[in-house]
């Protein structure tokens, strides 16, 4: 392997890696589904047990696993980032992360043992710190940046303040600190972790992506520069704010939500001006996630002076629904090119194409079902009953994913077993 | 004019060749399908032809280094050719779907190419290379033809 000034040769980590993370993702997205059939309605309360253990499915177990595998295949391709040995770190972050979320979910719900939350801490606090550690080490070295490998930073940065503040939770849970800061902690911990790290490895992975898959003109400079300096500036900012000067706070979160409002109507408009006018389910995973994501922040600036439960599991709900269709958008795109560039790469000219590995009415129907998900969860609201349906669908759609995931594993090994190829000369 | 102005503007000149012929042939409009995915294809080779034989050379001897980034685009533009033959089959036999499934490889190809290449390889061109060279570089890549 060579490397130089960011190029690299083998520029993939082995496809198993990235396969594996999309796995446990879809793998805690079914026992999310199971989750909202086993706690019902009081998933709509923030501060019950079955909220904040479907929250930590979610956000801890689906979506850092999905976007570690994102990372872990992105960094290599677009920001000229070599990993050593993906397979062997990659399992010393699989393991640890997937036994201490399930102790912490464990534990949420059997407080009795609390001390568990010690071992969690542990497991969880090393894979996550190690994995981006690694990572930000790697990025910190490159020679040249783009808006996306900054941007990534900045999301890894905000990553690692989002663990650092959940560990100060747990601590004052196991009973090792006394938490007298835990309410201003709590919420700072969820707010670097959705707007921090969500949002803001989303904004720098789509500073790329958007243009690369969908050939639309490149983010007006402005934005790809300074929105995710500007927003973890604002969010470091609230640290002291928090503690020292709480009412200023409405401030910043409007500051906040307005930049990611003009984010999504940038790149819906960034839509309207792509160059292939074909609009896939990709496509419309997209749409979904941007039209969500102007829902929650307008929601959120409104909350500051209209405050209703309602409103919140709204909110909630939409930026549930934005994190989760642009991950998916993103699926679509990145399994069946990987699973063909691999082959491709090694020389198989009988490697599947991409409409062979997933086909576009698949995920089409897979669009159908996650947008029924979220309009059912959002009417179960009202009527209460429907939250059955809604467990149901979010079953049936992490069930999909993890369908097409096993799919498109068979189908690589059974090209590299049996598939005809070009002799490379290796 | 810079290398990375004039190069980029080739990619995007590829990329609406390439988009009027997916349109085309998604709605099964097979001749001017054709005629873009020609004027594609022809576009696309003739820009490699400029890179692989004045851009890297200079590249090469100004750095001194064969088996560096170069090198990675030779084999990425080798990718890109054995998929334009795909397609040109596909094409023939009037395969909207497998045309179609290619094309939707093809662009994220050559997207993450042009990524790399506008972000680092003509940014390092216009940035090592003296203006006089650099001139007369883009001089001799404005006359080639295939």
């Amino acid at each position: 392997m060579f490397q130089q000034n960011g190029l690299s040769l083998d520029q993939a980590p082995p496809i198993s890696v990235v396969f594996h993370l999309f796995l446990i993702a879809s793998f805690f997205g079914i026992l999310a589904g199971f989750m909202i059939l086993f706690y019902q309605e009081t998933i709509f309360d923030s501060a019950s047990v079955g909220a904040i253990t479907l929250t930590h499915t979610l956000t801890l177990g689906v979506m850092v696993s999905f976007m570690l595998g994102a990372l872990f295949q992105m960094l290599p391709v677009i920001a000229g980032v070599v990993l050593s040995s993906p397979i062997k770190r990659s399992w010393w972050i699989q393991v640890p992360f997937a036994l201490g979320m399930i102790i912490l979910l464990l534990v949420f719900n059997f407080t009795a043992y609390s001390q568990l939350y010690s071992v969690a801490s542990l497991l969880l606090g090393s894979s996550l710190l190690g994995a981006i550690g690694i990572m930000l080490h790697k990025l910190i070295k490159l020679p040249h940046h783009s808006a996306s490998s900054h941007g990534m930073m900045v999301a890894l940065l905000a990553f690692a303040i989002t663990i650092l503040l959940a560990l100060y939770l747990t601590a004052t849970l196991s009973g090792l600190a006394q938490g007298s800061y835990y309410t201003q902690v709590k919420t700072l911990h969820y707010h670097f972790g959705l707007m921090g790290w969500v949002a803001l490895l989303i904004i720098s992975i789509s500073f790329q992506v958007v243009e690369m898959f969908y050939v639309t003109p490149p983010y007006p400079k402005i934005l790809s520069r300074y929105l995710t300096g500007t927003m973890v500036f604002l969010l470091l900012l609230k640290i002291p704010l928090a503690f020292l000067l709480p009412s200023a706070i409405i401030t910043i979160n409007t500051l906040l939500a307005l930049l990611l409002v003009s984010f999504a109507v940038i790149t819906l408009y960034r839509f309207s001006q792509r160059k292939r006018p074909l609009a896939d389910a990709s496509m419309w995973f997209w749409r979904l996630g941007m039209g969500s994501l102007i829902l929650a922040m307008l929601l959120w600036i409104i909350s500051a002076f209209i405050s209703h439960p309602l409103m919140a599991s709204v909110t909630y709900i939409a930026f549930a629904s934005f994190a989760l269709s642009v991950v998916f958008a993103m699926f679509y795109k990145i399994v069946p090119f990987l699973t063909w560039f691999h082959l491709n790469a090694q020389g198989y000219y009988t490697a599947p194409m991409m409409h062979e590995v997933i086909h576009p009415k698949t995920a089409k129907k897979h669009f159908w079902i996650h947008r029924a998900m979220v309009i059912i969860l959002l009417l179960s609201l009202f009527i209460g009953k429907l939250i059955f349906i809604a467990g149901v669908l979010t079953i049936l759609s992490f069930g999909w994913i993890s369908y097409q995931i096993i799919h498109a594993h068979l189908l690589y090994r059974k090209t590299e077993k049996s598939g005809e190829k070009f002799d490379m000369g290796k | 004019m810079t290398i990375s102005s004039y190069m980029k503007d080739e990619h995007r000149e590829c990329d609406t060749l390439f988009a009027g012929a997916e349109e085309a042939i998604a709605l099964n409009k097979w001749e001017v399908g054709e005629k873009r995915f020609l004027a594609f294809a022809n576009e696309t080779l003739t820009h490699f032809k400029k890179e692989e034989e004045e851009l890297f050379p200079t590249f090469e001897a100004q750095t001194g280094n064969t088996q560096g980034p170069t090198q990675v685009m030779r084999f990425e533009h080798e990718q890109v050719k054995g998929l334009i033959g795909k397609m040109a089959e596909v094409l023939e036999k009037k395969d909207r779907d497998a045309y179609l499934s290619l094309a939707e490889s093809m662009m994220i190809l050559l997207q993450q190419h042009n990524m790399k290449e506008e972000q680092m390889l003509y940014s390092m061109c216009d940035n090592i290379l003296p203006p006089e060279i650099k001139e007369e570089t883009l001089a001799k890549m404005k006359e080639v033809t295939i």
